[in-house]
């Protein structure tokens, strides 16, 4: 088998995305959801279960009594809550496993996952853009998801990849195409295709380092992925051995005439709302 | 030994030997460790951003986050714990830029030259410094005897 063709295996092995979380985000995502519905779904897993009623009882929501029915806390939450919820804990899962190809510290996948989504949040929110909230967060919490695959096969061709980086000034995922014949951005658009998301996510997913080639619709949201994972690796959250070798697309900045002032303070904000996601989640910083 | 996590937009400072302060991955952020010998005694900055003009009341919250804020704030805590300005050895990491990352982008250069315009005002040496590049810092800070080391992913630590 060639390496293209290991790599494309390994895609096929990748488990399904949890069905629960599926079908519960499906139910959701109807502009007049039944409660009951929604319950009838999640219960069948009890973890996904437990979840919920956990957050529910957080102290960040600081609710006076303990909820303890599934049907309360569903009510409680509401819509986007629940959705970024089951989400996160799907999406933490699929990232929470050993990573030697990118990953210098444990759990690093997925503190950058959910820092680009709060940072797309940020920026979507603040520049105005007419975008769906939840194809933002959505996307950008898998834009790296093409890592998990790609992560042994990163590691074994790490030092040619290494070179090109360092002697011809290529971005890493520039490298790892060259080394791999696939980067991790096309892997992780392959691998939303397998798990059913729909065709703008796959294209935001598919193309978060090189936006201009997402077609025209997709194209926002892709210019959007693409700044908030430059945002959040240049600040720091979650870079692994990539470092920050990789391309700037400040595109959608100049378009909406972003100065450095500006986005100093998108920046506050982002800190500030990630700092309150984190507590809930239970991430360090 | 104590492992302190300094975490980004805040700081750190001690005076207890068995402690090391550690910034995990700075990008564009600035890591600024300072250390008296005589005093024993340390701190560690983690900022984020050049200026606190931009947001005067979040700033209030966050002082930690901006360079004009957080860095008068750290040598003062440490001049708490008996530290003296004259003695403080002083060292610098961070500042990394993405590629192609100009104008807006590069906050990590903004963030370092606010740095150096506060010092050369208030007259403090920088000692070592490893600054720029498009790769990301672990800056460590041991109190015991005011070593700071570098560790860049998959170079290995090295001291500053």
């Amino acid at each position: 088998m060639s390496l293209m063709e290991e790599i494309i295996a390994a895609v096929e092995a990748m488990p399904p995305f949890p069905q629960v979380v599926h079908r519960a985000l499906k139910e959701l995502s109807e502009p007049e959801y039944e409660v009951a519905d929604l319950v009838e779904i999640l219960k069948v897993d009890q973890a996904v279960t437990a979840n919920i009623l956990k957050l529910c009882n957080s102290a960040y929501f600081g609710l006076p009594r303990k909820v303890s029915s599934l049907k309360e806390a569903v009510v409680y939450l509401g819509a986007t809550q629940l959705r970024q919820l089951l989400l996160s804990g799907a999406v933490n899962k699929i990232y929470d496993q050993p990573n030697e190809g990118y990953a210098v510290f444990a759990d690093e996948l997925w503190r950058h996952a959910l820092a680009t989504a709060v940072m797309g949040q940020v920026l979507r929110r603040h520049l105005k853009l007419k975008l769906d909230d939840n194809l933002v967060f959505t996307s950008a919490l898998l834009h790296d998801v093409g890592k998990v695959v790609l992560s042994n096969f990163v590691a074994d061709r790490y030092l040619e990849i290494e070179k090109l980086v360092e002697e011809e000034g290529c971005a890493f995922q520039e490298a790892e195409k060259r080394v791999l014949g696939f980067d991790h951005a096309e892997i992780g658009g392959r691998i939303a295709v397998k798990w059913d998301f729909p065709p703008e996510i796959v294209a935001a997913i598919s193309f978060h380092h090189q936006p201009a080639r997402a077609g025209k619709s997709y194209r926002l949201l892709t210019e959007l992925v693409a700044l908030a994972n430059n945002l959040t690796v240049m600040v720091g959250y979650g870079t692994g051995v990539d470092g920050l070798a990789c391309r700037g697309h400040g595109l959608l900045l100049e378009k909406l005439q972003v100065k450095e002032r500006d986005l100093e303070n998108l920046l506050l904000l982002f800190q500030m709302e990630m700092a309150k996601t984190c507590d809930i989640a239970g991430v360090g910083e | 030994m104590a492992l302190v996590t300094v975490g980004i937009a805040d700081f750190k400072v001690s005076n207890n030997p068995e402690d090391t302060l550690v910034s995990y991955s700075l990008g564009s952020c600035i890591g600024l460790a300072v250390y008296d010998p005589v005093a024993g005694v340390g701190g560690l900055l983690h900022y984020m951003l050049p200026d606190s003009s931009i947001n005067q009341e979040k700033a209030e919250k966050n002082p930690a986050m901006f360079a004009n804020r957080g860095i008068p704030l750290l040598f003062k805590s440490c001049f708490k714990l008996g530290a003296d300005k004259n003695r403080m050895i002083v060292k610098v990491a961070g500042g990394s830029r993405i590629m192609g990352g100009a104008g807006a982008f590069d906050i990590g250069k903004r963030n370092y030259a606010v740095l150096r315009k506060i010092f050369s005002k208030n007259r403090v040496a920088i000692a070592g410094e490893d600054i720029g590049g498009s790769y990301n810092r672990t800056l460590y800070l041991q109190i015991a005897d005011g070593r700071t080391s570098l560790k860049i992913a998959k170079k290995g630590v090295v001291e500053l």
